[in-house]
């Protein structure tokens, strides 16, 4: 196994499409042993990334490694311990689950092979993995992909989209499987425009948007870039004046019951505590507002989308 | 890579084609159907009128049934199956899986046209062991075929078979698209062939025609385009060119097209 900090790691990649430029210049790192979203409208460019990566197309400038590997010279290498679903899981409709599984076996090499029955157990696929797969649902075919994945026994997930088509039952599933994989050690790396989605199934994720990456980082880092405090206090206009031009504060305004102010860094909750109550106004909540990935989200990228 | 893995992967090639009903229904009732038709037409005829027919089976049929197998609707068949196994990957969606897999594109297509010509094979054995039956049940006191010529024939069936096969895979690959080869490849081989091998204004590029270089190298006699006389250093060259172009092309494409 190798040991690389970052097990997806990408440099100044690009990629066009005629004159569009579907990728620019994009510095992507993936940490390993996460879950990792790839956050970015439809068209962004993420499912052209995870093309690039597996060898599907080429790129027109950039490196991009792998598990420590540069792909394409050691491709094959690389791609040995990575399972990827691209776009859609996609299958012989007129074979079984089982006998697509060995479709995709033959191609890794006979490790893969012995693990097919463990990987149909492991997405609850071996009471029907004798049909054939065109008598699946789009969740039964999802889970079929997922366990096609799982015959490189993968350290690296690669997985485009997965929540699409599923109903919530499936959604649910599928984020408890990448719950399960990333505890075992493995990396998830998840493309999506479900926002909540991805901040509710990934540690770290990255933003693109009309292919340049806006943003990365742990989630929390991302969605915690502005620090708001929602503070409830008997004497919210005192308190307003008191903290009108404190440097530890960005912007602050008066609500029903107290005030809602944006800090201008990180630290200065504790000394703003203090002097309200120094100043004998009545504190009876502090607490953190933070911002959903959706409205950073929507935040970059439009900002992005304005410049351009 | 390794024999096992090797002999895997052309398993899984073979499994997806037989695997698939409706294209092995057809293929069956090209190559065997049509040559069980053929004898029992044949014998039916012989048996209302013997003055006028000749027998179903002897050296006759047996030529009859070689010239379908290898110039007809066993080479039908086998273009039927080249071509699935040259598109089945594409059009289902399934090679992109394949090629995130880290396994060469060259591999994955070098197994293609040995599965469809096996499958074909398998199809064409059991044509031609009706067609070995049928001829000696059939004689009505016309001379059998010999034993070399019965294995000439085999071999040669093999080759036909060959030819058709890889030219589908070939042109499956580079197209991607069943609809496009089956057209392309089946309309090559039963209408533009026997218009071509008729405009006698070609003169010797005719022998560029595969089918033209296949009958050349045919034991028995007769069949499309044995009128024009090829040299056999000639068809052989035509046949590896027939042979090799679209290889080269389907691997080609499937090596640097985009999954």
């Amino acid at each position: 196994m190798t040991t690389t900090a970052n097990i997806i790691e990408t440099h100044g990649l690009c990629k066009h499409f005629g004159r569009r430029q579907a990728v620019a210049d994009l510095d992507l790192s993936v940490p390993r042993g996460c879950a990792f979203g790839f956050l970015g409208h439809n068209g962004a460019g993420k499912t052209t990334v995870i093309r690039m990566l597996l060898g599907l197309t080429r790129a027109d400038a950039g490196t991009m490694r792998i598990l420590g590997r540069p792909v394409p010279a050691e491709r094959a290498a690389a791609l040995a311990r990575v399972g990827a679903i691209v776009e859609e899981p996609n299958f012989h409709r007129h074979l079984t689950g089982r006998e697509n599984l060995r479709v995709s076996a033959a191609a890794r090499g006979p490790d893969a092979r012995r693990r097919i029955d463990a990987a149909l157990r492991r997405v609850g696929l071996s009471e029907r993995a004798d049909e054939r797969v065109r008598s699946y649902s789009q969740g039964m075919r999802q889970r079929l992909g997922v366990a096609r994945c799982l015959l490189a026994d993968p350290e690296l997930l690669i997985l485009d989209e997965p929540m699409n088509g599923l109903d919530p039952g499936g959604i649910l599933e599928l984020r408890t499987m990448i719950a399960r994989l990333t505890g075992e050690g493995r990396t998830v790396f998840l493309s999506s425009h479900l926002l909540d989605e991805v901040e509710n199934t990934c540690d770290a994720a990255a933003v693109i948007d009309q292919g340049r990456l806006v943003a990365q980082g742990p989630i929390s880092e991302l969605v915690g870039g502005a620090l708001e405090l929602d503070i409830g206090c008997d004497s919210p206009r005192l308190a307003l004046d008191l903290l009108d031009g404190d440097p530890a504060i960005a912007t602050a305004r008066q609500t029903a019951d107290g005030l809602r102010i944006r800090l201008a860094g990180a630290d200065g909750v504790a000394s703003i505590n203090e002097r309200l109550v120094a100043a004998g106004i009545g504190v009876f909540r502090l607490a953190p507002v933070r911002e959903s990935l959706e409205q950073r989200f929507l935040e970059i990228t439009s900002r992005v989308g304005g410049q351009s | 890579m390794s024999l096992e893995v090797a002999r895997e992967m052309l398993a899984v090639e073979i499994l997806r084609l037989r695997r698939n009903r409706v294209l092995m229904a057809f293929s069956a009732l090209l190559a065997i159907g049509s040559l069980v038709l053929m004898f029992c037409f044949e014998a039916v005829q012989h048996a209302s009128s013997p003055a006028t027919n000749a027998p179903a089976g002897g050296t006759v049929g047996f030529d009859h049934a070689v010239r379908m197998l290898g110039l007809m609707f066993g080479v039908l068949a086998a273009a039927l199956i080249g071509t699935e196994a040259g598109t089945a990957d594409l059009s289902s969606g399934v090679f992109r899986d394949l090629v995130a897999t880290g396994r060469s594109r060259l591999a994955l297509f070098a197994f293609r046209a040995p599965a469809a010509i096996l499958v074909t094979l398998a199809l064409d054995a059991v044509a031609f062991a009706i067609a070995i039956v049928a001829t000696f049940l059939l004689a009505g006191g016309q001379p059998d075929p010999t034993l070399a010529v019965i294995l000439q024939s085999a071999a040669w069936i093999v080759l036909s078979t060959t030819m058709a096969a890889t030219l589908a895979v070939g042109v499956g690959s580079v197209s991607g698209s069943r609809g496009v080869t089956l057209t392309g490849v089946l309309g090559w081989l039963a209408i533009a062939t026997p218009l071509l091998i008729n405009v006698s204004s070609l003169g010797s590029v005719r022998e560029g025609i595969m089918t033209v270089a296949l009958s050349s190298l045919m034991p028995v006699s007769g069949g499309l385009g044995a009128s024009i006389a090829v040299p056999t250093a000639v068809a052989v060259a035509v046949l590896a060119g027939w042979l090799a172009v679209p290889t080269a092309l389907g691997a080609w494409k499937t090596v640097t097209g985009d999954a």
